[in-house]
């Protein structure tokens, strides 16, 4: 999963990038609204954490510009102003949810993973494929209820692909799903952490569809 | 909006003040004119009897004759008739210069002689008199001494011709021109003064067109004052105007600033809560970590409460002009809480709501106090939360229901409480509805709660309607 954080405020910044990170996720940055608009139209993220007051263009009109060229990512705003004025202003603008400073970090996870799912199409944080579940709330991954091992990588594109569950994930998808956006992509490793997790996993639990990509499913 | 209401005291009206000044002038000059064209007439009508009063003198001394025996006599009568009927008010009468009163008279003096003072007016003088007349008339008369000198037979003498005429002649033409003339002077005062009170009507007329623009303004139909005045009203309706445009834009600045001040104080804020919530995660019983996320949580309710606060007196001051109409905010509101509130199974319904309901005040104003009892029902609700509106007299009035757990009736006072502090406030419900009733007293309006029929809480707010 690879999200957005637009925060103008570098400490911030910093702190929510950590969070994430440490939650899990793929986080790229924005500092304002211009470099924003950008990202958000360019690259595949699945959830931004978008800040409305932000230099050069404000928040509200950056979602509007990704929303009229079409783009559904889920977005969780966070703002200053607590009035219900901007919260209107910002769910009609396309916000998916809304968050007032000061947060705790929690909520805004709780928040995030909630909008994920949502967009997934899932209706608990326990994502579950056959003997697997994922717990997006801790971050842990179980078969049969034996906890299992994972790498940071590893959990991404388990993670990845559990939310796509049943569906064909070409590995292209999978890269810019895990990866942070200036990070030296390397497709063989892709490969890598596929063939790390098929030894974890009960067999067959990754398919491998050729020419598309892979696919999670329950064992047969 | 009566003068009194807002403030001033009224000092009469300005139709008032016209009409008197118009009317006193209008009287003075019709009782001058009256009076002066009365006397000049009185003047004209006495001149031209004295002229006729000459002429039947002069008459009298053309033929005037003296006979064998030395006695006055008439050789010809006069021309003028009233002379030959009984007290017609025209009279003649010849004395002797010695005193002997009455030789020749004129035939409308019957048997009665002109009692003339003595006088002797020298040769072509003619003198004037007021005397009594026959039956208690006042009669003025003119007078001339003549001498007919020797005539053929030898005989002469020196008389005394006297003309005269009753004053009453006089009175009853004059009396019959006053009344004609009081009439028309009475007809002419009653046209100017219609005309006076259409002149103050139709002058004034701007004032209570200004007066209806005021009230649009007032009631929230217009933002400024509304349509053409004259040259005198329209600097005034300009001014006034500029000043509603500087409140208005005076709200929007200190919105501005509000927000900025958030803004700038709630980042730090979220950056040392970050910090605090980093540091009890890395050590459960870090002492600053809870200290500085504790103070931060009661910044962030003291920030938001003094905030709303502030906005919503700003608006209060300036926001006489208002009118929100409700469907709309309701509409948006509804948006948002669908949207944040997805995750919980909450039906959020709202009641139609009946056509032109709209409230007396600034739309972000409302959009807060329902803002804040909608989400406050949705978050305690378990399935359904019902919002209604309807017109109640002068007030609009907002029914919203839950059926969450509610709150006991006991402690639906304590909530409600103005002053209570607000770090002492139940998150999600206390604060919200602190900041609501506040917002809703700067308008006149109420908040009450009651038990629900859903089963939770119903929150009933009344808000002042145009």
């Amino acid at each position: 999963m690879r999200i957005l954080v637009v925060e103008d405020e570098p400490t911030l910044r910093a702190q929510l990038a950590d969070a994430l990170r440490a939650a899990g996720y793929a986080t790229d940055c924005a500092d304002n609204g211009v470099d924003a608009r950008h990202l958000g139209e360019t690259e595949p993220y699945d959830a931004v954490v978008l800040d409305l007051g932000l230099p050069r263009i404000d928040g509200v009109t950056v979602l509007k510009s990704w929303r009229a060229s079409g783009h559904a990512m889920p977005v969780l705003v966070l703002t200053a102003r607590d009035s219900w004025h901007e919260k209107v202003a910002g769910i009609d603008a396309g916000a998916d949810d809304y968050l007032t400073k000061p947060f705790h970090m929690e909520e805004l996870l709780a928040r995030l993973r909630a909008l994920l799912r949502r967009a997934g199409g899932h209706s608990s944080a326990e994502l579950r494929c056959g003997p697997l579940v994922l717990d997006t709330r801790s971050g842990r991954a179980t078969v049969d209820g034996r906890l299992l091992p994972l790498t940071g990588h590893e959990y991404r594109v388990l993670a990845y692909l559990i939310h796509h569950c049943d569906q064909v994930v070409s590995r292209s998808d999978l890269i810019e799903h895990i990866y942070e956006q200036d990070f030296d992509r390397d497709s063989n490793t892709v490969e890598v952490f596929i063939a790390r997790l098929r030894k974890k996993l009960p067999p067959g639990t990754i398919e491998t569809v050729r020419g598309l990509g892979y696919r999670l499913a329950e064992p047969r | 909006m009566t003068g009194k209401a807002a403030g001033g005291t009224s000092r009469g009206s300005l139709r008032s003040r016209l009409l008197a000044g118009t009317l006193f002038w209008i009287a003075v000059s019709i009782v001058a004119a009256g009076w002066s064209l009365g006397s000049l007439f009185r003047q004209h009508v006495e001149a031209q009897l004295h002229a006729e009063l000459t002429t039947h003198l002069d008459q009298l001394t053309a033929n005037i004759g003296v006979d064998d025996a030395g006695r006055p006599l008439l050789q010809r009568p006069l021309s003028d008739p009233r002379l030959e009927r009984p007290y017609s008010g025209c009279y003649w009468q010849v004395d002797a210069i010695d005193g002997a009163r009455g030789l020749l008279r004129s035939r409308s003096l019957w048997d009665s002689v002109l009692d003339a003072p003595r006088d002797a007016p020298g040769d072509g003088e003619i003198h004037r008199h007021r005397i009594d007349g026959p039956e208690g008339a006042r009669l003025v008369m003119v007078e001339r001494v003549i001498r007919i000198d020797e005539t053929p037979s030898g005989n002469g003498g020196t008389f005394r011709l006297i003309a005269a005429f009753d004053e009453a002649l006089m009175d009853e033409p004059v009396a019959r021109f006053r009344s004609a003339l009081w009439l028309a002077l009475g007809a002419l005062a009653a046209g100017l003064v219609l005309a006076a009170v259409m002149q103050v009507r139709v002058g004034l007329a701007p004032l209570r067109s200004l007066r209806a623009a005021l009230a649009a303004v007032h009631g929230g139909a217009t933002q400024r004052l509304e349509g053409n005045f004259p040259g005198e009203v329209m600097p005034l309706v300009d001014e006034f105007n500029r000043v509603l445009a500087q409140k208005a834009g005076v709200v929007e600045r200190a919105r501005t600033q509000a927000g900025n001040l958030a803004h700038s104080l709630k980042t730090p804020l979220s950056v040392l809560a970050n910090a605090a919530d980093a540091a009890i995660s890395a050590q459960a019983d870090h002492e600053l970590g809870r200290l500085v996320r504790e103070q931060v949580d009661v910044a962030r309710k003291q920030v938001d409460y003094h905030l709303s606060r502030a906005q919503a007196a700003a608006t209060r001051g300036a926001s006489t002009g208002d009118s929100t109409p409700v469907g709309p905010v309701l509409d948006g509101l509804a948006r948002a809480m669908r949207r944040i509130h997805a995750d919980r199974a909450i039906e959020l319904r709202i009641h139609p709501v009946p056509a032109s309901s709209s409230f007396r005040g600034d739309e972000q104003d409302l959009q807060e106090m329902l803002g804040n009892l909608i989400d406050n029902a949705c978050k305690w609700a378990t399935h359904h939360v019902e919002v209604a509106v309807r017109s109640e007299g002068s007030r609009l009035v907002f029914v919203i229901d839950d059926d969450g757990k509610g709150i006991a009736s006991e402690q639906r006072g304590a909530v409600l409480e103005r002053g209570a502090r607000v770090d002492e406030q139940v998150a999600g419900s206390g604060l919200g509805l602190a900041i609501v009733k506040d917002i809703a007293d700067l308008y006149g309006g109420e908040l009450s709660l009651e038990g629900s029929p859903l089963g939770g809480l119903r929150v009933a707010l009344r808000l002042p309607r145009t």
